[in-house]
């Protein structure tokens, strides 16, 4: 059969058309949906040896803040049921080291560049967007991360006031129109009601989840075992939980959603394309497997190409519940 | 920094070997160019225990020795990872990333090179003693359980000297009773130079009696590790320069440059 084919015909069957991975978030165009989440994949060129980071759909860089942070005393991690506790407590060399020596990097490298910010005083936000803003050229949208265990001022504990999250939201809508997005997690309430807060105080989009609260104990010492007593947990161990929250988030509002909670393969992408995810942020998977970005791409290519799906646009929030059957009949 | 990580490779190896050598240590061996060109002792690869990522995170573990494209690393049964790596046979593969960080300095003229090994830090230092001309090799370990066989350090430069906690092997006490006795064997114990590795509260002592005598040396300085590329933030180590990932900035350290208490 194959030989009685026409030759063109043949040529088109090795070099298969690429599938359309392309997603946005209000103007911004990215080329596919994999990207790293936040503080999961150093601050600059730490993936080099191992990440083309021209292939990524977006780098999400870790949390910056006005003022450079220590982050929090030694054990900061420990590994737990398919996860791990970390509380680094948002170290990070500051505003003014990220704009000097990270985003000349970054200028150089031709994939959107978001960057994830956190506020310790009120008017943090204002320094911090004003600031990214004049650097357009490189600084496509904003992550707004409204939702850090492991820190008292600008963490989850500070933000359980709805009014403030408000506030920021509307004071970072007020300096840029770059896209910014909110990034959630459970800690602070209900995210399905914050989630249409941070909406109509103007965010374009969402990030879920951030890690959420635990605890691990060495038993033989009888003490936690990192130093700060919890930290955000990340990892498979709350990818149920995640999915859970983009597919209940998509269904009540149709926003640009970026998730992350314990993407390892591509597999695991395709589960919160599925219930609607636009980009999918690989965290702990670096650490595991520091080619997890490039390995996922492929497959999420792959299945696509073996399910006949040309454009991911074709499966995106196809998730559906089949009729309830009742056991009793 | 960079250039140690354009050098790091991860990849899929086979276990040749993988056996108990003494009541303690395992020695798992396998062959791989990319993970054994240009290694140098102290420095480390992260292994996948299982495919399946679980356990999740990679464990770090010394280079133990490079034997051509063959590499060997000694470990010891901690926890659950160690436990499984155990249990791997002839035939497994295992996923590997190394080599990563920096190693131990090459012995310096006219100094007398002391190594001081505690437990399953020994690896590294037992490397070293077989690339260079080491004067002492000194071994604190809790039983004659961890005594190495013989063959394990026939190649190994400078005398060797053992001490266990409970007298069962070698001196009676702690390995820095050696390093102590050593220091009062010199004219002038400055001209010692002293590498260590193994627990903290081991090198911390090392560490106390180095700087009384003001003698020079590095510790391999062992933080539990997340991504052992400096992208966590997991493993840092007060130094000189800040507060820096102890996985591309050490694991080794001048004593001279460690500004925090080890325990
Ligand atoms: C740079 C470096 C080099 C190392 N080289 C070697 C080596 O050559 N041989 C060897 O046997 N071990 C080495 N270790 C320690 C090794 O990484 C741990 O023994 C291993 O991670 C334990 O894994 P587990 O799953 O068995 O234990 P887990 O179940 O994770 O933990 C069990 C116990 O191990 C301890 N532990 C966990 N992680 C570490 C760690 N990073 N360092 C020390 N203790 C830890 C825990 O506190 C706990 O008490 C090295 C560690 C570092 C940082
Ligand atoms: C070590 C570590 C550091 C993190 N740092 C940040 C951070 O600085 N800012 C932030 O918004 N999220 C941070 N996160 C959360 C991740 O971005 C991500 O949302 C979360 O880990 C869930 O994804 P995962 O399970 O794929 O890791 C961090 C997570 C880890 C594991
Ligand atoms: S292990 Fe991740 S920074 Fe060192």
């Amino acid at each position: 059969m194959t030989m009685n084919r026409p030759k063109q015909k043949n040529k088109e069957a090795k070099t298969p058309a690429a599938v359309d991975m392309t997603c946005r978030i209000k103007d911004l165009v990215f080329k596919n949906p994999v990207t790293v989440a936040s503080g999961t994949f150093g601050t600059k060129d730490e993936y080099t040896s191992c990440v083309d980071y021209e292939k990524l759909g977006a780098v999400i860089t870790k949390t910056i803040t006005v003022k450079p942070r220590r982050g929090n005393p030694m054990p900061r991690i420990c590994e737990t049921p398919s996860g791990m506790l970390n509380a680094i407590g948002l170290q990070n060399k500051g505003l003014e080291d990220f704009i000097e020596n990270k985003i000349p990097y970054f200028a150089g490298i031709k994939t959107p560049l978001i960057v994830n910010i956190a506020g310790e005083e009120e008017n943090d936000f204002e320094i911090l967007v004003k600031a990214l803003h004049a650097h357009k050229k490189v600084v496509k949208a904003l992550e707004i991360n409204l939702s850090c265990p492991n820190v008292e001022a600008g963490g989850v504990s500070g933000m359980k006031k709805k009014e403030k999250i408000e506030k920021i939201i509307k004071t970072v809508r007020g300096e840029t129109d770059l896209p910014i997005v909110a990034k959630l997690s459970p800690e602070l309430g209900d995210v399905i009601e914050i989630a249409g807060e941070v909406l109509r105080a103007g965010a374009d989009g969402l990030s879920l989840i951030n890690t959420l609260k635990g605890l691990a104990v060495n038993i033989r010492t009888r003490q936690p075992r990192i130093a700060n007593v919890t930290g955000g947990l990340s990892g498979p161990a709350i990818r149920p939980v995640a999915l859970r929250y983009v597919y209940e988030v998509k269904k009540n509002y149709q926003v640009p959603v970026i998730a992350s909670g314990g993407i390892l393969t591509a597999d695991d992408a395709m589960e919160f394309i599925i219930v609607g995810a636009d980009l999918i942020a690989l965290g702990t998977a670096n650490f595991v497997n520091p080619t997890a970005t490039m390995d996922v791409l492929r497959g999420i290519e792959t299945f696509c190409r073996n399910q006949g799906i040309m454009s991911l646009s074709q499966i995106r929030g196809t998730f559906h519940v089949p009729p309830r059957q009742s056991c009793w009949q | 920094m960079s250039s140690a990580r354009s050098k790091m490779q991860d990849e899929v190896v086979t276990i040749l070997d993988n056996r108990k050598i003494n009541e303690k240590y395992f020695k798992l061996t396998f062959a791989s160019k990319k993970l054994s060109r240009g290694v140098v002792p102290g420095q480390f690869l992260q292994l996948q225990i299982q495919p399946t990522f679980d356990p999740l995170l990679r464990r770090p573990f010394s280079y133990y020795r490079i034997k051509g494209e063959r590499v060997e690393v000694l470990y010891e049964i901690l926890g659950r990872g160690t436990g499984i790596l155990s249990q791997k046979g002839k035939g497994s593969r295992v996923r590997i990333l190394g080599p990563l960080g920096n190693p131990f300095s090459k012995p310096k003229a006219k100094k007398t090179t002391v190594l001081v090994a505690g437990g399953i830090g020994l690896p590294p230092l037992v490397f070293f003693a077989e690339k260079n001309k080491v004067d002492y090799l000194l071994i604190g370990g809790k039983s004659k359980a961890e005594v190495l066989p013989k063959s394990e350090l026939s190649k190994v430069s400078g005398k060797v000297l053992y001490a266990t906690n409970d007298g069962s092997y070698g001196k009676k006490g702690f390995v820095t009773v050696l390093l102590d006795e050593l220091i009062h064997q010199q004219e002038d114990p400055r001209n010692l130079f002293v590498q260590t590795c193994g627990p903290k509260v081991m090198m911390q002592a090392v560490i106390d009696l180095a700087r009384k005598y003001e003698i020079p040396g590095e510790a391999s300085i062992d933080e539990t590790m997340g991504c052992g590329v400096g992208a966590c933030l997991g493993c840092m180590v007060e130094t000189d320069k800040g507060l820096v990932p102890s996985c591309v900035e050490g694991p080794v350290f001048a004593f001279d440059s460690i500004r925090q208490s080890l325990v």
